[in-house]
């Protein structure tokens, strides 16, 4: 039972993080690979506030939003000047760059070794430090963005989302300032993404800059790509199966080095297929 | 040993490096104009194979080394052949090619360290070092710096000279019409595959010998070929080798009184700015 919850905590983070990206990926076409780098922000902005500021959780979470808001405002605001491969290429850097300052700023960050003993949360005194709390939490937590992200798509704003992602420049001759909409879409998912790693960090209770590598970023794009671009079901669908998978190659017996490489092959390949074959993903309403 | 020519020294030998990954980069990136990022993981199977040969087998470096840059041009070549020419024919997008190559990239990357585990390996030979102007250089980096020279002396050769290199030439300016005056472009990109994919496995097996192997540095080499390339003016062959040395000064001179930690930082800040400030490169193809 630990265990079932374990994963549905897991996969709930993941589908907030899979959520997000699909606003910036999905929605408006910009292949973004720095979403690991505002899930860092978000989870170390909480982390940091609650241990040397002994803030409580939901108000170190809303810092922890804010600041992933405004990193995102700056980083989307470079990025914003570039497209197609460039914007791709960009934002994989600015995720490198993101990395090696948490690593190198060891008197903020805690440097390579992170920071350990982030506290569960707690709210009026009421302890919410057991799985199955922390679980439903999380799980608001996803049914929350899932009807954000439904919101926002279904809005007139996402009609222009989706304009973008179709033809930029005919929506420019309308006179939508497309730039405006990119920036707000990126900052919007980078707040999302702060959501999960304010959840990961206090779930786990140790953080360290490993977690938040380029390598995030690119399973958190499988999880998009796979599980379909555009939909925010989708997203939901990849989250599960990803996380689900290398757990079904534990079960068959590999050791779990072999498990985490044979992880990797799978994940890879899926894409590979699913570029070749279905490249709109599971159940996506976007082809690349 | 003084600093200032030991890190012009250090810069000569990462620019060797980085010029001979973005040299097979921009040669592929110039048939269907898309970033393959599967690149830097073939160039490290080309170095693990190299690798595999001389340590398990006892086969002389040469003959490993030659083994290793076939391994890497025929894996190059498959990968064309089953993946990316079936994306050409459906005229799939550059994003789709993108995403592609980064999921070729992830199982390559994994199946090598399956295959040879994820530790650092050394090939074991010592290099004999010399000093020169007060800094020292060992043999391999010297061969790493004539290789380049050679390599990109016979690439301008092949692509000026002769008539394949025309056939290049003209896909990289359009493929359609190339087809439509006659060139067999699924030969000779595959050609094109098989001859930068060996590039990038000579740079597998120069910085194994250089500094060691790991199933990650596929990735680094990567991003350093790929930076150079853009900066360098993607596309362009030679561009790209400006793009490479010019990345190496400023990484090296870069880190000069800082940890060396923040290298990937200032060589993604390079980018950065020249994407910002000239996007086309150095040199415009």
């Amino acid at each position: 039972m630990e265990y079932l919850l374990h994963l549905a905590i897991v996969i709930s983070i993941y589908s907030i993080l899979g959520l997000s990206l699909n606003l910036i990926v999905g929605y408006t076409g910009l292949v973004s690979m720095t979403q690991a780098a505002f899930y860092a922000i978000g989870a170390y902005a909480t982390a940091i506030a609650m241990t040397s500021y002994d803030i409580n959780f939901f108000l170190a979470i809303l810092i922890g939003i804010i600041i992933s808001g405004l990193c995102a405002l700056i980083i989307g605001y470079v990025l914003s000047r570039f497209d197609g491969d460039y914007f791709t290429l960009g934002s994989l850097g600015f995720n490198i760059i993101i990395t090696a300052i948490l690593v190198n700023w060891r008197g903020f960050t805690g440097g390579a070794t992170g920071i350990p003993a982030i506290p569960r949360p707690s709210l009026f005194g009421f302890d919410l430090s057991t799985n199955l709390t922390f679980f439903i939490l999380a799980l608001l937590a996803v049914v929350v963005i899932y009807f954000i992200c439904k919101f926002i798509v279904r809005s007139s704003f996402g009609r222009v989302l989706k304009a973008i992602r179709e033809d930029e420049k005919a929506i420019q001759v309308f006179g939508y300032n497309t730039h405006y909409y990119k920036l707000a879409i990126f900052a919007i998912g980078a707040m999302m993404a702060a959501v999960a790693g304010a959840l990961y960090a206090s779930y786990l209770s140790y953080i360290s800059p490993a977690t938040f590598d380029l390598n995030e970023s690119v399973f958190i794009l499988s999880i998009v790509v796979l599980g379909g671009l555009a939909n925010n079901k989708g997203a939901i669908w990849g989250a599960a199966l990803l996380i689900l998978l290398p757990e079904a190659l534990q079960f068959v017996g590999f050791p779990s080095a072999v498990a985490e490489e044979l992880r990797q092959v799978i994940y890879g390949l899926a894409i590979v297929l699913f570029m070749l074959y279905r490249p709109q993903g599971l159940v996506g309403e976007y082809k690349l | 040993m003084s600093l200032i020519p030991q890190l012009i020294l250090n810069s000569l030998i990462a620019g060797s490096i980085y010029s001979l990954v973005a040299l097979g980069f921009n040669l592929i990136y110039g048939t269907k104009r898309f970033f393959n990022l599967s690149h830097g993981a073939v160039a490290i199977i080309g170095g693990y194979i190299a690798f595999y040969f001389t340590k398990s087998l006892g086969v002389g470096i040469i003959v490993s080394s030659i083994i290793g840059i076939l391994a890497a041009g025929i894996l190059g070549y498959l990968l064309d052949r089953f993946v990316f020419r079936k994306l050409r024919q459906r005229k799939a997008s550059d994003m789709v090619f993108l995403i592609t190559s980064l999921g070729l990239m992830i199982v390559l990357q994994a199946v090598t360290a399956l295959l040879f585990t994820n530790d650092f390996q050394i090939f074991s030979s010592q290099f004999t070092s010399y000093q020169i102007f007060g800094g020292v250089i060992t043999q391999v980096q010297i061969i790493i710096i004539v290789s380049v020279i050679v390599i990109s002396t016979g690439l301008f050769l092949l692509l000026k000279k002769t008539r394949f290199g025309k056939m290049v030439r003209a896909i990289s300016d359009d493929e359609e019409v190339s087809k439509i005056v006659g060139i067999d472009t699924n030969k000779v990109i595959g050609w094109v595959f098989f001859i930068g994919s060996a590039i990038a496995g000579l740079s597998g097996i120069l910085s194994g010998l250089d500094i060691g192997l790991e199933p990650t540095m596929g990735l680094s080499l990567l991003f350093k070929g790929v930076i150079a390339a853009v900066i360098g003016g993607v596309g362009n062959v030679y561009g790209g080798i400006l793009g490479a040395f010019l990345l190496a000064f400023v990484e090296n001179f870069g880190i000069w009184g800082i940890s060396s930690e923040w290298k990937d930082v200032i060589s993604f800040g390079l980018l950065i700015v020249f994407l910002l400030f000239r996007p086309q490169g150095i040199l415009k193809k």
